[in-house]
């Protein structure tokens, strides 16, 4: 065991992500070279190539990423991101090719809500967020600022949406809430001037904005469900559209064609082309979720729609049919599980569906939903013949693994939501938890399910069961801050551990006479099974709960991931950080090794998946 | 409770054993059976081509007469992309010049509306030493003439007040402005041209007075022409038998009493006018 000296020694090496915040506008772009898209992912960007679907991370910014835009010659990568209220939000600047940090860039306060590079890559304009409302021109050779001004006029509402003039370098447009504006840039003077679009009667919120390419038009889309037209000469609106009947749920992304046609993106979810001069639609598809982005391939042949359901799908221009390519929990993932015996498949859970993984592929073979319904664990039956699942609404439901398809339901299971699940490795048992504290144990026939024991000692939520390999015993920990070690035959409670803390996670080590566990209290726990006396603890963190935690089938190491971000890999018998992996940017809930010892996959709050290679100590 | 939803996300299509027909009685579903197997497709063999391909395409090729064709000949026909074009065979004109620079507008001499000025631009003139010199160099200024009217002092400018003769020291005080004379003049001219025409006119208007000589003569003449009537009417004859002579001496008679009264008249009045018709 030829582990790396010294504490925190190496890093985890992040192989896959699988995720897109689907919810910042005009996220996923489809880079110039046509080979890649970007898209933001927590507080990284992600650069994939999509022949291949090799995955490169952009890491630097401190908390979520608010925007994310490319340059017209695809060199340069900037990112804005969100920060705390009265912190200075930063913009990095990237080398697309390098894939390194060039410069970070910070003036705005509490939010960069969009970015925009002028056509020949010598400036870059940043728009802050509600608490800033300025606007910032960026000079990209000096990597300074050049000239700020208030973005919207008092008597406006915030400016949300930015984009750039395609051929000169001076102008800018910005819009929002009733404000059009479009600014020029006064270098000799350091000054922006803007010019307020008179558009009439229409009062409108702008969600989106886009140029034409030759300059002399640019086209907004309006919460409303219509699209403007404003000349950039006369600041006028020339015309808007459609008439009668505006989109449902306002207009979210828009693209340009060279034809003049317009690719609109919904609310509602609908993708539409509309005829450039009277904006009829002419075909139409609809996706899952709120469109909000939209990018085109080359000269758009081929697209892409993002959708705030992390969903991204891909649209032939000429049939206008679209195919999903990739898709991602968009909610907090609560569990994480491989089946017994292979690494190439897991399972996550998340609010309404349940989705089973193709591990090398980051690809999604099945996904199971229940509209409403929140999943809080899952567990596959060791014989691969069901998928068991503990769900908020008290029931216990299992699924068929390759259809989908319901198999059977315990109604009632638990009276406040069924919080945590296991199954023996006989597959006759189930002991589930609720969040009122009991542990059940249900007894499953081939068509029965039996109640066949309430085990009531946990007075609140049971957040994690481990049986062991002989199915004679079973460890719970619960937010009681205990953890008990249950005989599962006479359904006695063997030992009882109490600690000043929510146990989040448990753990048998492989040779089942020591368990460790941990909780809110930061600190990692070692067990002795046989009496509950305490062997070992440890500073699992500096600043954040730890709520998940796997060991590897020889124990030698083991995983831990919480609050902090950070997934930490522990020597057992040292107690020492090996390897750290920084990558996350919501709190990790669950995180597990696979059987075969090959990837470290971690899932947190914010609906990522992330894939860690596990580090080879031989 | 809603019954689960089950979407398959780009499932790959090379899915190892097939779906399961709804009738037949199927084995259990397992999660493994959702690995993605790689499935070995039957290789194709190549398709069969003989191995007498080339001697018989020679054969055939051989066999046949090499004259023996049918048709017309086989030419190359015309390509459809010379075709004959619209304007082709209109004289080329010589390119049009580009005369966008020789009609540019002259450059302004003032900024135009939309131009910014250019901000921070100072003059090197110290205006506190130069309005020192002007003031030290230049000419005192003479003290404007007031008058104070009462006890308080008000002050008020004695130009303006009238206490200063302005009027009668005027240039052209007391000279009769030459418009006056200039309409005197004309007012006399015109009244003379007018006596004259009257004049004129009253002359075109009176009677012509016989002059003595022209009165002398007339008589001489009248006194003539009667002397050479009575003498031919001394020459009749004693006797007038004839209407003619009748007729004559009648006519002689009645010239020479005509005669007689005008000489009587002429000789009668001294002066005499001749009424003009």
């Amino acid at each position: 065991m030829a582990a790396p000296a010294g504490g925190a020694g190496g890093e985890l090496e992040l192989q896959a992500a699988i995720g897109f915040n689907g919810h910042i506008l005009s996220g996923l772009i489809c880079h110039p070279d046509k080979e890649h898209v970007l898209y933001p992912l927590g507080c990284t960007v992600v650069i994939q190539d999509m022949a291949n679907g090799k995955q490169t991370f952009l890491h630097g910014h401190t908390n979520n990423v608010s925007c994310v835009v490319v340059s017209k010659s695809g060199m340069l990568v900037a990112s804005g991101q969100v920060t705390f209220m009265g912190f200075k939000a930063d913009i990095i600047l990237w080398d697309f090719k390098k894939e390194e940090l060039l410069a970070r860039l910070s003036l705005h306060k509490g939010r960069i809500e969009g970015l925009a590079f002028s056509p020949n890559d010598l400036y870059l304009v940043s728009l802050g967020g509600q608490d800033d409302g300025s606007v910032v021109v960026w000079s990209i050779p000096k990597r300074e600022a050049v000239c700020g001004s208030p973005a919207s006029a008092r008597s406006a509402g915030n400016a949300t949406v930015l984009a750039f003039s395609r051929c000169r370098d001076e102008m800018f447009v910005t819009a929002g809430n009733g404000t059009i504006r479009v600014w020029e840039l006064d270098l000799k003077n350091r000054k922006i001037r803007p010019t307020e679009c008179q558009t009439g009667q229409l009062k409108r919120v702008i969600t989106c904005v886009k140029m034409a390419d030759d300059d002399s038009y640019f086209y907004v889309g309006t919460s409303s469900g219509d699209v403007l037209k404003l000349n950039t000469n006369n600041k006028l609106m020339s015309d808007y559209g459609p008439q009668k009947e505006k989109f449902s749920m306002g207009v979210t992304a828009l693209l340009l064609l060279k034809t003049g046609d317009l690719i609109v993106g919904t609310g509602g979810g609908i993708v539409a082309l509309c005829k450039g001069s009277n904006y009829k639609v002419m075909k139409k598809i609809q996706v899952q979720g709120t469109v909000t982005s939209l990018t085109h391939r080359g000269q758009g042949h081929q697209f892409f729609a993002g959708t705030n359901e992390s969903q991204i799908y891909r649209i032939n221009y000429p049939e206008f049919k679209e195919e999903l390519i990739a898709t991602c929990h968009n909610e907090a993932i609560h569990d994480i599980v491989f089946p017994l015996g292979t690494s190439d498949l897991f399972a996550t859970c998340s609010k309404n569906d349940i989705r089973v993984w193709h591990t090398p592929e980051n690809r999604e073979l099945l996904r199971i939903v229940i509209p409403n319904m929140t999943c809080r664990a899952i567990e596959f039956m060791s014989d691969g013949r069901s998928i068991i699942s503990a769900w908020n609404d008290g029931k216990i439901r299992a699924f068929m693994p390759e259809s989908g398809r319901l198999m059977y339901v315990i109604d009632h299971a638990h009276s406040l939501g069924v919080t945590a699940i296991a199954a023996t490795s006989d597959c006759r048992r189930i002991i589930s938890g609720g969040g009122e504290g009991q542990v059940r144990v249900w007894e499953i026939g081939e068509r029965t399910r039996k109640l066949e024991e309430v085990l009531k000692e946990h007075i609140s939520a049971v957040s994690c069961i481990k049986i062991k390999k002989n199915d004679r015993e079973c460890v719970t920990a619960s937010l009681d801050g205990t953890c008990i070690i249950w005989d599962i035959v006479r359904f006695t409670r063997n030992q009882m551990i109490l600690a000043n803390t929510l146990f989040q996670c448990v753990c048998y080590h492989p040779e089942e006479y020591q368990i460790i566990t941990s909780g809110t209290d930061r600190r990692i726990g070692y067990w002795e099974v046989f009496d509950g006396s305490a062997i070992r603890e440890l500073e699992g963190s500096a600043s954040g709960s730890i709520n998940g935690m796997d060991i590897t089938s020889d124990g030698t190491y083991f995983v831990t991931g919480g609050d902090d971000h950070l997934v930490k890999m522990w020597d057992y018998n040292e107690g020492e950080v090996t390897h750290v992996g920084v990558g996350h940017s919501g709190s990790i809930t669950r995180l597990k090794i696979c059987p075969g010892n090959k990837y470290i996959v971690s899932v947190s709050a914010d609906g990522a998946i992330l894939r860690w290679k596990y580090p080879h100590f031989h | 409770m809603s019954a689960p939803v089950c979407l398959r996300g780009w499932a790959p299509p090379e899915r190892g054993p097939p779906r399961r027909s709804m009738a037949a009685p199927r084995a259990p579903e397992s999660i493994y059976n959702l690995l993605p197997r790689l499935e070995e497709r039957p290789v194709k063999p190549p398709r069969y081509v003989s191995t007498f391909r080339p001697s018989v395409k020679h054969e055939i090729e051989k066999s046949k007469a090499q004259w023996k064709t049918m048709g017309p000949a086989k030419v190359e026909v015309p390509s459809p992309k010379n075709f004959l074009q619209k304007h082709s065979k209109e004289p080329k004109l010589p390119e049009r010049k580009k005369e966008q620079d020789s009609r540019k507008m002259p450059a302004l001499s003032v900024p135009r509306k939309t131009d910014h000025p250019l901000m921070g631009i100072q003059s090197k003139k110290n205006f506190i030493n130069a309005n020192a010199v002007a003031a030290i160099m230049g000419l005192a200024k003479k003290p404007q003439p007031i008058y104070v009217d009462r006890r308080q002092g008000d002050k008020h400018l004695l130009e303006t007040s009238g206490l200063v003769p302005k009027y009668v020291k005027k240039k052209d005080y007391g000279i009769i402005p030459k418009y006056v004379t200039q309409r005197n003049k004309e007012i006399k001219r015109a009244q003379k041209e007018h006596e004259a025409y009257v004049l004129e006119s009253l002359r075109k208007r009176a009677m012509k007075r016989l002059s003595d000589e022209e009165r002398s003569s007339l008589l001489q003449g009248l006194k003539k022409n009667w002397e050479e009537v009575h003498h031919e009417f001394q020459g009749l004859s004693v006797y007038i038998d004839t209407i003619p002579k009748k007729m004559h001496k009648e006519k002689l008679e009645s010239q020479m009493k005509q005669l007689e009264h005008d000489i009587d008249v002429i000789e009668k009045h001294e002066v005499i006018y001749i009424a003009n018709e």
